[in-house]
């Protein structure tokens, strides 16, 4: 289990200014945001965009963190984002309203296909060159068409859906074989223990050759029930809309509003923020290993580890009143504080779920037939990783080695120390490992930050008349999380952008679906431990 | 009696000839009804004269003309001819039936004036080749009888791919015919007369090497037309490409012609005595059963698969024939006899099954527009009758009780693990390799029409034009209708088909085979009994005398008992077994009735994980079906793979993804496809010569010139 | 391999004896506000002011709370000085408020019930608490009750989520797949009454607005031992919640954000 070096690139934030002056002059212009640390470059010539987003993440090694669309009075502001070592890059667009076609960056940044299919069915505006839009957030059998749902002038209580479903439908299907026929799964099945994916599995009867999922049946327009409201409102929605990573988005909310009102939080909210965090990796690997071990059917190390993960869950209920940690955080800090008796025992449940971890670990290396379904099953090479732009574990496990806690740091990460596993293989195996040492890291970081707790202050007050926008992040279990916050001058949300992890890693995911055994579907599924809420919002 | 026999026969050809000079003269639409009523007389002419043959016992001869110098032409109609004449004639009596409704498809587009006349004039010669007696008159037949065919395959000859497979029978049928002709003209220059009767007599004599080279002339020659592999490469084209009546009689009646004539040859006028040519026999057959049935699971167009389905069947019967050419050989007559009456069974069988299922195919292909198993489907609830009798016909043919199928291939697998008798431990080891491949064949056959039978009528269907079909005319029904009662009446009473195919057969099959598979338990008086006294009481407990006051027969068991050296023991009872299946049946739907009649049933929609809509495109296709299999015998089908992928934009998007495979022949890559590309480099070779050039045109024929000169002067 | 089986015999049984006997391990559930009094009925007016969903109301000095619009927000349980009181207790599933909701399911289902589940727009925290009933601690196999993969063999629909737009027609298909007779229980508050997601394009509002409801199970999430409490309901082996007289929620029965609070 290595740290793989950074790739080679000679560019990085230093210098990224002036190789954008050599190569691109006159079709940029360069700034700095409001914190002084992100690089803005705003695109002053549209046709542009393509190539600049292309250098940005190839020669400068950039990683794509997402795509903003904001709706502005007389303009469209379209913000892609890219992370560098240390800081961010805010690639602006802004195109007057009348222009509802944009060059489209797929070409050179796959990484960008579904924000661009995203921003059309909820903008409306169209992208130049994308093969393949509609159809995806809002299901074409169950919506008219040019909807436009994120719009300002739309009302969100309105009910425009077909009572019906609209039978002529047809997926797209890619296999033309005569034989050829695609298997559906879902957005029922598993019993319902599943979330509600569809997925048509393309086959003539020997191996899927094909499988793309159909997601956004959990779609509950968080990002448009924000806008207007208070700030302890939407803290709610982002607890809510994906609660098994529920105190990293709230944190990542609060970190945005607390960047952009100009507010730090006390150092022992940092860091009992930190330890919690890492207690929800924790007990979110649990179930990501639970997973894995009954997609193929080990009943005792399912139960083993389905006991880990309810006693983590006790224990933070135990600790913090909510099993899913909710309610606790708050701009500017923590809504509550912890007693040294709390904070035992939660280092009591914390060490005996690691070892336990740590005994199962020891005892699935030794199982053939449980690797035997893991290796080599859902290969992702390290060329489709970065191409795909993977997060979390799952990139981890295929040579992206990126972690916010350690290029970014946020919270109280920068007094610690973080090691994030990394593997090659790109396999099951290797991403049941990386689950197995995050989670040995998440509980040493516990007693790291426990035992560095000085009193003090557990909330800040919000400093007033902050209006603005900035992007909270957090290292969430599934993956790197950003939360873009821009606030009107009396606090409220105006715009609200969520860019989970699950969203990137969901977009590649037919990568490891291809040409394989229907049997390792499941376990494919399992070895990712994807959330559809989390991706849906 | 003799008269009757000769009255029917004239009678049929008159009919037949009749029938297709009428069809010229009177309007096109009602020749359908014309072929179908001078077709059904004809038959009904032929099965009275073939079955007066059969209970008089003995056979009909008749001098017709003579030819100076050559020889006469003569009628002679024994046992055998009868029996295959009468198999004949009830096929044909089903196509022609099936007829009357089936040809108006074709009313305007082609000629039926035409089809009329070839189809009349090809059961006329089929009647022809059977009660032929010298040598002359039946290749002059199997001449006739190959064109007519070859019409009738190339009827619809705008339909792509129809020319080709019509030329291929041809070409390939008159090959066999030369090596068929080579032989019988040989034989007949030997013996010095054509004649059928002087022929057997005389050739006890013949030497061993003139033995085999009869023996592999006619074994492959008529194997040609039979459909043993290798050459049997025209089938599989050939079957599906002509109308559906067609195919029924192709199937049903021609390949047997081709089993006659290797019967007629190899076991009555120069019998076949060395064990090694029952070997080639029976590998043949084991091998054209494989093949054959590992082509027709994966085929996905029906008539191709009922096609590569006949080849199975016809190397199933070659496989008893070959076991009873080893047994003879060996001085086991009485096993000869009951591998003989297994490959009769089974010959008989296979006619009768797979006339259906091509009656059955072409009402599908009719009604449903297509006949590609990947879109049919769902047309058992829209064509009922039709589904049963295929139903009744896949069950024959996947050889399951109490259908005729299960009673000829017991018979054929019990006949080829009587490996204990024979001397030679190779032989015993190639007996049962024979019998694990036939097997293997069966199982295969089974996954085969489960295939055939589910994919096309169970299910949903998986196009608009399957959705649209509907149950043909009572005329196409009552045909096959016909045929499934008659394929379950011989698989429940084969206590009563043993000994009629034993007296039918009997200038080739012992007459002890009967006593030894069909025991009389039906006669009470105990002498009657070739079986020790405490057996026979083992088997009265068992209820083999159930029915024996009422029943006319020897009894309803069927039963081997080997020799003292070999005591084994083989029983089964269809009949009793069908009994016991219904009342089963009965009863439980009886008990099922009346525990649930107070429930009420709704009708819901399919449950697919809630999806909006089940497209045909989601359900398993009949491709996929079959894949494992073709996975498994990759080696034999070596297929070549063809892979087209089209993207957009880069290698992340795709918008198609093609894979084809084809597949080639196993014969045609083994032999026809080498051969084919040797002559044509021959020929590319010879045709150097044609360069244009006067001179050299002019030194040729000086040169043959005085090729001719030297050669006369020297002879 | 055979070191799995000695694994877990050695383990032992750890599963919770509950209904049998009650259970209180540490951490089993977040609790519930109930009715609390205060000093003055301008503290309970602030007290009831703090819910951001309206479910807390207050008549002088008491406040009530309706726990079907609850949203375990906290933030009447710690960080505020106006705090209710809290029971650790977990049998909270009750009747919904529609009285067109049937008996529960006969005798025959005591031992003997498969549960079909469907997230129709979940958040994911209801739908682990739901697959934490087959792990070893609670182990629903125990009462007889199975988690089923195809409606067509199940007795009881179990909602997790507000009902999304796009799972609207998936989930009626699976309801009308079910045969009689079957019963719908809607678990969490979303599928009560939206939550914060309320009544928009995309979202129903609360499973009531889209299928017919017999028991409903307040919690976001509830817990595992509430969920197994409401099965139990749902075959009549255990009494439901009973519904406090007086409600607290908006006037159509779904809970909406204020968008006022602290």
């Amino acid at each position: 289990m290595t740290t793989a070096p950074a790739p080679p690139s000679h560019i990085n934030l230093e210098n990224l200014p002036s190789e954008l002056e050599a190569r691109f002059g006159g079709a940029v212009s360069l700034s700095k945001t409001s914190n002084g640390a992100d690089l803005l470059i705003n695109v002053i010539e549209l046709s542009t965009l393509p190539s600049l987003c292309k250098f940005l993440f190839w020669e400068a090694n950039g990683s794509f963190g997402g795509m903003i669309v904001e709706e502005q009075p007389r303009e469209w502001s379209i913000r892609y984002l890219f992370l560098f070592r240390l800081g961010w890059v805010h690639l602006i667009v802004r195109a007057p309203n009348e222009i509802r076609a944009l060059p489209s960056v797929v070409a050179g940044l796959h990484a960008a296909d579904w924000y661009e299919r995203e921003a059309e069915d909820l903008f409306g505006v169209h992208f130049e060159g994308h093969p393949r839009l509609g159809d995806f957030i809002l299901h074409d059998e169950v919506w008219g068409e040019g909807l436009a749902p994120m719009r300002k002038a739309f009302d969100v209580r309105q009910q425009r859906f077909k009572q019906q479903p609209d039978k002529s439908w047809r997926p797209t299907l890619v296999v033309q074989d005569p034989g050829a026929f695609a298997m559906p799964v879902g957005p029922v099945y598993e019993g319902g223990l599943g979330e509600s994916v569809h997925f048509l599995l393309e086959t003539v009867g020997e191996d899927v050759i094909r499988a793309v999922p159909r997601l956004f049946y959990n779609y509950r327009a968080v990002e448009k029930i924000a806008e207007g409201r208070s700030v302890p409102d939407v803290l709610l929605l982002a607890e809510r809309f994906s609660a098994t990573s529920a105190f990293a988005h709230s944190l990542a909310f609060c970190q945005a509003v607390e960047s952009a009102t100009h507010t730090e939080a006390p150092l022992r909210a940092r860091r009992l923020r930190v330890a919690l965090c890492e207690l929800e990796r924790l007990r979110r690997h649990a179930g990501a290993i639970q997973g894995i071990c009954q997609s193929t059917a080990l009943s005792v190390s399912e139960a083993h580890a389905a006991i880990i993960e309810e006693n983590l869950l006790r224990a933070s209920c135990s600790f913090a009143g909510h099993r899913y940690l909710f309610g606790l955080n708050t701009p500017g800090g923590l809504r509550r504080d912890f007693d040294e008796t709390g904070c035992r025992d939660l280092l009591a449940a914390v060490d005996a779920a690691a070892s336990q971890l740590r005994v199962l670990e020891g005892r699935l290396r030794y199982s053939s037939s449980f690797l035997d379904r893991l290796e080599d099953v859902g290969v992702i090479s390290p060329e489709s990783a970065r191409d795909a732009d993977f997060v979390g574990p799952v990139g981890r496990a295929s040579g992206v080695c990126r972690d916010l806690r350690r290029v970014c740091p946020y919270a109280a990460y920068s007094d610690y120390r973080v090691e994030a596993p990394c593997e090659q293989e790109g396999d099951g195996y290797a991403r049941l490992r990386v689950l197995f040492a995050e989670a040995q890291e998440s509980a040493r970081l516990i007693h790291q930050a426990i035992a560095s707790l000085e009193p003090g202050e557990i909330q800040a007050p919000l400093e007033q008349g902050g209006s603005g926008a900035a992007l909270g992040w957090v290292e969430a279990p599934i993956g790197a999380t950003l939360h873009w916050v821009r606030l009107d001058s009396s606090a409220r949300v105006e715009r609200y952008r969520i860019l989970p992890p699950s969203f990137r890693n969901w977009q590649g995911f037919r990568l490891a679906v291809e040409d394989f055994a229907f049997q390792d579907f499941p376990i494919i599924l399992a070895t990712f431990g994807l959330s559809a809420a989390e991706c849906d919002r | 009696m003799g008269t009757t026999v000769s009255f029917a026969l004239v009678l049929c050809f008159a009919l037949c000839g009749a029938g297709a000079l009428v069809g010229i003269l009177i309007p096109e639409r009602r020749i359908p009804s014309l072929l179908a009523w001078t077709g059904s007389l004809a038959a009904a002419a032929a099965f009275c004269g073939a079955g007066g043959v059969l209970v008089e016992g003995a056979s009909f001869r008749s001098q017709l003309w003579t030819i100076r110098s050559v020889g006469t032409i003569a009628v002679s109609v024994d046992g055998v001819s009868a029996f295959f004449l009468l198999l004949a004639s009830v096929v044909v009596l089903a196509s022609s039936l099936f007829s009357a409704g089936y040809l108006r498809r074709y009313l305007g587009h082609y000629s039926l004036r035409a089809f009329n006349a070839w189809y009349l004039l090809l059961v006329a010669s089929i009647v022809w080749i059977l009660i032929e007696g010298d040598v002359l008159g039946f290749l002059l037949a199997w001449e006739a009888m190959s064109i007519t065919s070859y019409l009738l395959v190339n009827f619809e000859h705008e339909r792509e791919g129809t020319s080709h497979a019509g030329y291929l029978m041809l070409a390939m049928g008159e090959a066999g015919f030369i090596a068929v002709g080579t032989a019988l003209l040989f034989l007949a220059a030997q013996v010095g007369t054509p004649d059928f009767a002087a022929l057997k007599a005389a050739l006890p004599g013949l030497g061993g090497a003139a033995r085999w080279a009869v023996f592999l002339l006619t074994f492959f020659g008529f194997g040609v037309k039979a459909g043993l592999t290798p050459v049997n490469s025209w089938l599989p084209r050939a079957h599906p490409a002509a109308p559906a009546n067609v195919s029924a009689i192709l199937s049903g009646v021609i390949l047997n012609l081709g089993l006659y004539g290797i019967v007629r040859i190899n076991f009555d006028l120069v019998p076949v005595t060395a064990a090694s040519m029952g070997v080639i026999v029976l590998v043949t057959g084991v091998i054209s059963a494989l093949v054959g049935i590992l082509y027709a699971t994966t085929e996905s167009d029906l008539k191709a698969l009922l096609a590569h389905s006949s080849i199975e069947n016809i190397g199933i019967i070659t496989m008893g024939f070959g076991a009873a050419i080893v047994f003879a050989a060996y001085d086991k007559p009485i096993l000869a006899g009951i591998a003989l009456i297994a490959g009769f069974y089974h010959l008989m069988n296979h006619s009768l099954y797979k006339a259906l299922l091509f009656l059955g195919a072409g009402v599908v292909d009719h009604q449903a527009g297509t006949r590609d198993l990947d879109k049919l489907g769902g047309l058992s609830r829209l064509m009922p009758y039709t589904a049963g009798a295929f139903l009744a016909g896949s069950l024959a043919i996947s050889a399951l009780p109490p259908f005729n199928g299960f009673t000829s291939e017991w018979l054929t697998l019990q006949s080829l693990l009587r490996t204990a008798e024979l001397p030679s431990p190779a032989m015993r080891l190639l007996f049962a390799l024979c019998g694990a491949g036939l097997a293997l064949t069966a199982a295969l056959a089974v996954t085969c029409f489960v295939k055939a039978f589910a994919m096309g009528f169970l299910g949903k269907s998986r196009s608009h034009q399957a959705a649209a079909a509907c149950d043909p005319p009572k005329s196409e029904v009552a045909p096959m209708a016909m045929l499934a009662l008659l394929c379950l009446t011989l698989g429940v009473l084969p206590t009563y088909v043993v000994p009629a195919l034993n007296h039918a057969l009997s200038p080739v099959i012992s007459p002890g085979a009967t006593a030894a598979l069909v025991p009389p338990f039906f006669s009470s008086n105990a002498a009657h009994h070739e079986l020790p006294p405490a057996f026979v009481a083992d088997f009265h407990n068992l209820g083999a005398q159930v029915g024996e006051s009422v029943l006319p027969g020897r009894g309803l068991v069927l039963l081997h008992r080997g020799g003292p050296e070999n005591p084994v023991v083989f029983a089964m009872s269809p009949a009793y077994g069908f009994l016991a299946l219904a009342l089963f049946l009965f009863t439980a739907w009886f008990v099922v009735r009346r525990s649930t009649g107070n429930r009420s049933v709704a009708r819901r929609e399919l449950w697919a994980g809630g999806i909006p809509h089940f497209l045909p495109e989601m359900a398993y296709s009949a491709t996929g079906f079959s894949n494992p299999v073709r996975v498994v015998f990759n080696a034999v089908f070596r297929p070549n793979i063809v892979e087209d992928t089209r993207q957009t934009v880069a290698v992340h998007f795709r918008t198609a993804i093609r894979r084809r495979q084809e597949n080639v022949y196993f014969a045609d890559s083994l032999f026809f496809l080498p051969l084919g590309d040797a002559v044509i480099w021959l020929a590319k070779l010879f045709a150097g010569m044609h360069h244009g050039r006067l001179n050299a045109y002019v030194a040729y024929s000086l040169g043959f010139l005085l090729i001719i000169l030297v050669v006369f002067r020297f002879s | 391999m055979s070191f799995w089986f000695w694994h877990g015999l050695r383990r032992g049984i750890q599963s919770t004896r509950y209904p049998r006997v009650p259970e209180s391990a540490p951490g089993i559930t977040p609790g519930r506000p109930v009715a609390t009094n205060f000093a003055s009925a301008a503290e309970a007016f602030q007290a009831a002011a703090q819910c951001p969903v309206n479910a807390i109301t207050s008549r002088g000095e008491r406040t009530f709370v309706d726990l079907a619009a609850c949203i375990h927000c906290e933030r009447c349980h710690f960080g505020s000085s106006n705090t209710l009181q809290w029971d650790p207790d977990f049998e909270w599933a009750q009747l919904p408020r529609v009285k067109n909701a049937h008996d529960p399911l006969p005798g025959a289902f005591h031992r003997s019930l498969q549960i079909m589940v469907v997230d129709a727009g979940d958040c994911g925290a209801c739908l682990r608490e739901v697959k934490q009933l087959n792990n070893p601690l609670y182990n629903m196999h125990r009462l007889g009750m199975f988690f089923t993969a195809t409606p067509r063999t199940a007795d009881v629909l179990l909602v997790v989520g507000p009902v999304t737009t796009n799972m609207r027609g998936p989930l009626l298909k699976t309801y009308e797949a079910m045969p009689d007779p079957k019963r719908v229980v809607a678990a969490g508050a979303c599928a009560i009454t939206g939550s914060v997601f309320g009544k928009t394009f995309v979202s129903a509002g609360g499973l009531g607005a889209v299928l017919p409801v017999d028991l409903e199970i307040p919690g976001n999430p509830p817990p595992p031992l509430a969920i197994l409490h409401s099965l139990l309901v749902v075959t009549g082996r255990k009494p439901p919640l009973p519904r406090p007289n007086d409600r607290a929620a908006g006037p159509n029965g779904t809970a909406q954000l204020s968008s006022s609070g602290t």
